[in-house]
């Protein structure tokens, strides 16, 4: 088991270095010194200092080993477009935020949608499975900019003194009711899919037969054989479900005003402020990279078969 | 008064291609302690009729539509489903084909063993684990104790249907179905699961179904034989008079399918196999429904006008055609050999 | 036990068997598929639902550019601008309302269908390319070769287009079709290669295959009988799988702010004209929306009855 883990840990480092690579060559095609195309013109000096400062002045090779070791201890490097600040801060200041939209919209996803699933594979062909699914199949086709502004316009205007809630902004918890349904929904309709397909196969297993035969409470059967089968191959959907609410909360936080990293990473993208994109690039492929891993990890421990079998 | 009688029993599905009629009037009594071996072919309801007997049969398509299972004085088929949860497992208990999908992966074996008792027993944990290594070792499993730990991928297959007879057995069940215990094992291995279960018989006093298409394993195991077709039973006997004088051609038919190597009557030359297929059973032959396939059928006897019935043609052996063998003899002109 | 000739005159009855002689009718894979494809109403109507749309989407504004077809039946440029009319609401002029510059929007939808529809498919088939190239290399090489390339897959799994998607297009400083088709397939090809390679491995050990093998058939011939039909099936139903993400994904591009440029639309664009004018009229944002989420719908139906009806062992009644 612990080779298994120290196994997959070893592959995903040339993976990162990798991915670091790929963003670092597909930003230096961007422009190859940033300051010489800012607007404001910089006499010749300084900008030799700037450059020296910021170790432009290195051949390529050497600036990627330096950006890898300033990845490894956590320093992703000055800002080029906020001068005073540097990418660790703007990560600082913004990524939380995301991360708790994120965070609570993986949490939605989860608690409504597996029940969800559940609830359509023991009551199969049913008007309760169809109507569960049409729900799902809906939520997950609706763009969440659709809902975004729908969930807006309803809750924060139309009945908004009803409901109370804001429309945009992310201090109190009211703010953050509606962008967690906008950005949840999808993964959770993912979710719901997902768990009534395995659960509806898992049911058809000879094991569930024999536990019947057994005698065994069907609560029992249900939660200790079906369940925890089921759910084995959810827990390998979620990694790319993590990418799937990373990806969404770029348009959610611009829609509702989230001082989040999504919305400003297009900015800096517009400002050319490429250390920052560069870093959070780098950020978000590490953290899903690390996500994965958990995740097989996690697999590993649920279903022993796989523990001898990977290599 | 037998431990199990079942009467009349019709088991239907209703798909939306038509109503399988997959049982359709089958009737047996079982005493206590004593072997049943039901035989036929794939389709022909032996298996439907066991998981009926369990009320297993899965519900939206299928359906008891008449019929009584009386088991130890009580009509299974009038029960609640709670009800029949206690009484699976305690006092009926069932294994299956196919042993390697019959336990669950990803628990350990001796969980899925322990989870039986405590369900139907009350003990405690401690006592449960003990009753489980007595059980595995009853199953002759080695190293019992360890092999608790184990997950199912840990066995082989042979070892797996002996874990399920264990399951089977936690509770000292009155009644034991297997269906097709051997068809998923190397023949070498049948033999052990076999004896194993005549042995466990015999100590735990218990009664005994065993459905198999295989006419080898009834011949060792059984006391008396159903041979169903078409969801019917065509002929029913103790286990030495149906291999020494078959009455249904259909019985005859499945005798003569049997590699023989000495022995009287030796046939020489081809196995000879029962040409046809078994009938469609949404919409079976109206009458007798062996008799398209039949070679003593014809057009102007009752084969295709009326159903035969059961009916006793000498003591304890009972027969659902309109030519036995011993009246074929009787009526030896006309009819071709 | 001999043959009774009499058996014949028996045989007419109902509920008689099969006669064991007679020919079983040939069918292929695909006649199969379809007769199961068919059965399913779901996914008949998905599919027909999907073609309308391509009908709408490509027979509208084409229509009007042809004389005498449609111009007499209605007149709209969906490139032309009209201020008095903006922010019309849904009428009988104007079925879908007008936009914030006053152009139609039934003929603009349809005009913007076509842009994300063929971004859509564009994307698929270029993921499709690269996730065949390198499913088949790993798959057909096998060993330590397919292992790290599997590996190296598995750490990439998740990874979020979009990022990658935006740098791309900020590279290029330029948003076109084609622009659009590289950015959107750049870090989305994972699942297809994983699948081919699956498929592949499969494929490569099947019994059918071997079969065909011991009786001599040539490398060649095992290909194309055996390997790419069945490879052909999991492609089509891929493409149904990719096209909602692509299709989301470029209108989630266009909603940023990095899509097609006007006077051009996609439906991620129109929805994204139509976001600070949602209070007044709302049609102007839910009207690509919904389109969009038609075509997802749609083909996601259409990927669960492919899916069906290629491998009827995976159904859940």
């Amino acid at each position: 088991m612990t080779a298994f883990i120290i196994r997959r840990i070893f592959w995903t480092i040339p993976v990162i270095l990798l991915v670091i690579f790929m963003t670092f060559v597909l930003m230096r095609q961007i422009a190859g010194n940033p300051f010489r195309q800012t607007e404001r013109a910089v006499p010749e000096a300084i900008q030799r200092n700037l450059e020296e400062k910021y170790g432009l002045d290195k051949p390529w090779y050497m600036q990627y080993l330096l950006y890898v070791r300033g990845v490894a201890t956590f320093d992703l490097g000055p800002s080029l477009v906020l001068r005073n600040r540097t990418v660790n801060d703007i990560v600082k200041d913004h990524f939380p935020n995301s991360i708790q939209l994120g965070g609570l919209a993986f949490l939605f996803a989860v608690v409504f949608g597996i029940p969800l699933g559940v609830i359509a594979a023991l009551r199969h062909n049913s008007s309760v499975d169809y109507g569960a699914m049409a729900f799902a199949n809906v939520g997950f086709a609706v763009p969440n900019f659709l809902l975004g502004t729908l969930l807006i316009y309803l809750f924060a205007i139309r009945w908004g003194d009803t409901f109370g809630l804001p429309t945009s902004g992310w201090a109190t918890w009211k703010h953050k009711v509606l962008p967690v349904i906008a950005l949840g929904t999808g993964p959770m309709a993912i979710f719901a899919r997902i768990v009534r397909g395995t659960m509806l196969e898992t049911l058809q297993q000879d094991y569930v037969r024999t536990a019947k035969a057994k005698g065994l409470r069907w609560r029992r059967v249900v939660l200790v054989h079906v369940l925890r089968n089921s759910l084995i191959p959810v827990v390998t959907a979620a990694g790319p479900l993590l990418g799937f609410i990373v990806t969404g909360s770029f348009v959610v936080e611009l829609i509702f005003g989230i001082p989040g990293i999504g919305r400003y990473y297009v900015t800096a993208v517009q400002a050319r402020d490429y250390s920052v994109v560069m870093g959070v690039t780098v950020l978000l492929a590490i953290i899903i990279i690390v996500a994965n891993l958990v995740v097989d990890i996690l697999y590993g421990i649920l279903d022993p078969r796989t523990r001898e079998a990977r290599t | 008064m037998a431990l199990l009688e079942v009467t009349d029993l019709r088991t239907h599905f209703f798909t939306r291609e038509g109503v399988v009629q997959a049982v359709d009037g089958v009737d047996f009594s079982l005493e206590r302690g004593k072997t049943l071996g039901i035989v036929g072919e794939s389709g022909s309801g032996k298996s439907v009729t066991a998981l009926s007997i369990m009320g297993l049969i899965p519900r939206p398509p299928a359906r008891i539509v008449s019929g009584s299972v009386v088991f130890d004085g009580r009509d299974l088929t009038a029960l609640s489903e709670s009800e029949l949860e206690d009484i699976r497992g305690k006092d009926i208990a069932m294994i299956f084909q196919d042993p390697m999908t019959s336990l669950n992966p990803t628990l350990k074996i001796g969980t899925q063993i322990t989870e039986v008792m405590k369900r139907h027993l009350g003990v405690s944990d401690e006592e449960a684990r003990k009753r489980a290594v007595d059980l595995l070792e009853e199953v002759h499993i080695a190293n019992a104790a360890d092999r608790l730990n184990d997950y199912p991928h840990r066995f082989s297959g042979g070892m797996r249907q002996r874990v399920m007879i264990a399951i089977a057995l936690a509770c000292n069940p009155k009644l034991l179905i297997a269906d097709e215990p051997t068809t998923a094992l190397d023949v070498t291995v049948q033999a052990q699961v076999l004896d194993l279960l005549e042995e466990l018989r015999d100590s735990h006093e218990m009664a005994m179904i065993i459905i198999t298409h295989d006419m080898g394993v009834v011949a060792e195991a059984a006391d008396d034989i159903a041979v169903m077709y078409a969801g019917q039973i065509v002929e029913r006997a103790g286990v030495l008079d149906l291999f020494d004088r078959p009455e249904h051609p259909y019985t005859e038919a499945l005798l003569g399918a049997l590699p023989q190597i000495e022995g009287e009557g030796i046939r020489e030359g081809r196995l000879t196999a029962i040409p046809g297929r078994p009938p469609d059973l949404v919409d079976p032959p109206p009458a007798c429904r062996f008799a398209p396939r039949c070679p003593y059928a014809n057009r102007n006897d009752s084969c295709t006008t009326e159903p035969p019935e059961l009916r006793e043609i000498r003591a304890g052996h009972w027969v659902r055609s309109a030519h036995p063998a011993s009246e074929r003899a009787a009526h030896a002109q006309g009819a071709p050999a | 036990m001999a043959v009774n000739p009499s058996q014949e005159a028996v045989r007419g009855a109902p509920g008689e068997p099969r006669s064991a002689g007679a020919p079983v009718r040939q069918s292929s894979l695909w006649r199969d598929a379809w007769r199961r494809y068919v059965k399913n109403r779901g996914a008949v109507a998905a599919a027909l639902v999907f073609f309308l749309l391509l009908l709408y989407c490509f027979a509208v504004p084409g229509f009007w550019k042809i004389p005498g077809i449609w111009t007499s039946l209605r007149d709209v440029d969906p490139y032309q601008i009209d201020f008095p009319n903006a922010y019309a609401s849904p009428s009988l002029a104007h079925p879908f309302g007008t936009d914030n510059f006053g152009r139609d929007l039934f003929a603009r939808t349809a005009l913007g269908g076509q842009i994300s529809i063929a971004i859509g498919f564009g994307a698929t088939l270029a993921i499709l390319l690269i996730g065949v190239v390198y499913g088949a290399i790993s798959g057909f090489a096998g060993g330590k070769l397919d292992n790290g390339m599997m590996r190296f897959l598995d750490a990439l799994y998740g990874l979020p287009y979009l990022p990658f998607a935006i740098i791309t297009l900020a590279i290029v400083g330029v948003v076109n079709f084609w622009t659009m088709v590289v950015a959107l397939s750049i870090a989305s090809w994972f699942t297809a290669a994983r699948i081919v390679r699956g498929q592949i491995i499969t494929l490569k050990q099947n019994d059918y295959v071997r079969a065909a093998r011991a009786v001599g058939a040539r490398w060649y011939r095992v290909l194309g009988r055996h390997l790419l039909p069945n490879t052909l099936g999991v492609l089509i139903i891929a493409i149904f799988l990719e096209l909602p993400g692509v299709i989301l994904g470029e209108a989630f591009l266009s909603f940023i702010g990095l899509g097609i440029n006007p006077p051009d639309a996609s439906w991620g664009s129109m929805a994204q004209d139509g976001r600070d004018a949602y209070r007044r009229a709302p049609h102007i944002i839910i009207v690509p929306s919904i389109a969009i989420a038609t075509l997802v719908l749609c083909a996601n139906f259409i990927a669960d009855g492919l899916r069906d009806a290629l491998d009827p062992r995976t159904r859940e009644s």
